[in-house]
């Protein structure tokens, strides 16, 4: 995967997990992994199609995506509901946004797909032949993972 | 904002009425609270764009304002864009999208919305950017 892609994706999501928190967020080493990775409680899938294609996985557990749902709308969720689902899924389209949003003025051309949300346990996500990059940030509220797989189109 | 009118009232003793189209129940709910705060009036929400499209021209010629996504599963935000502005062409369309690309703005602007908001949203970026709108075209 190419360097210039990813750095988008690590700024737009320490800044827009601020922005929305009003918290402190530290990035924590960068790894690479190519194998069959496990997830946590909560994913959230966003696709990228167009000139670059793969896609960005947003990766939580249970207790942190609901402390992260309640501050972003300013009340208490105990349960994982509809509200607080879509609450993570918007916070995963807006820090994909951001990014795709840059790459373009670097001059990448592509889109993403409406973002979907995967809940349960013991998950695990296999790409074939695509390399992820995972990106873990800290937060006060619990540790967000985010995973970016791209390639560019044959 | 203190003791000024609310920026919802129109003056004359009724309030800016609004459809939110979002897929997302998170935007809908957030951009309902602000606009609430300010006493417009949300008379409707969709959640893709074909639904937006239905409901623009349903509650047609009450709608003051449509706040609109554009990443929406079905039909997108700019096809909904195209297809209202096709039914009135003085609809008042704020775009509201967390994808900022300079060509997709561009071509909303180009299209007829009459503002372009970069989610994440905030109070203060919401209500400034419905002032200009409301004060342009009033």
């Amino acid at each position: 995967m190419r360097v210039e892609y990813i750095n988008p994706f690590v700024e737009s999501s320490v800044n827009v997990l601020k922005e929305v928190l009003g918290l402190q967020v530290r990035r924590e080493n960068v790894s690479l992994k190519s194998k069959a990775l496990p997830v946590l409680d909560i994913a959230v899938i966003v696709g990228l199609v167009g000139q670059v294609e793969g896609r960005v996985i947003f990766d939580l557990d249970r207790k942190t995506a609901l402390n992260i749902a309640s501050k972003m709308n300013d009340e208490t969720l105990t349960e994982f509901d509809d509200l607080a689902k879509a609450t993570i899924t918007e916070l995963g389209n807006m820090i994909t946004g951001r990014a795709v949003t840059k790459l373009s003025e670097l001059g990448y051309k592509f889109d993403v797909t409406p973002p979907a949300i995967f809940t349960g346990n013991n998950m695990e996500i296999s790409d074939v032949n695509i390399e992820a990059l995972i990106v873990p940030i800290e937060t006060e509220l619990g540790r967000v993972e985010v995973n970016v797989a791209l390639r560019e189109k044959a | 904002m203190g003791d000024e009118i609310p920026l919802g009232d129109k003056g004359d003793g009724t309030f800016y009425k609004v459809l939110i189209i979002d897929d997302s129940v998170f935007m809908i709910k957030q951009i309902s609270q602000i606009l609430q705060s300010q006493k417009f009036e949300v008379i409707g929400t969709a959640a893709d764009g074909q639904e937006g499209i239905d409901k623009y021209k349903e509650l047609h010629p009450k709608v003051d304002l449509v706040t609109l996504d554009i990443t929406m599963p079905n039909v997108d935000g700019i096809t909904c864009l195209e297809k209202i502005i096709e039914f009135d062409k003085n609809a008042k369309i704020v775009m509201m999208s967390a994808l900022g690309k300079e060509d997709l703005v561009k071509k909303a602007l180009l299209t007829g919305a009459k503002s372009y908001i970069v989610k994440p949203l905030d109070r203060d970026k919401i209500l400034s950017r419905l002032k200009s709108v409301l004060s342009n075209t009033n």
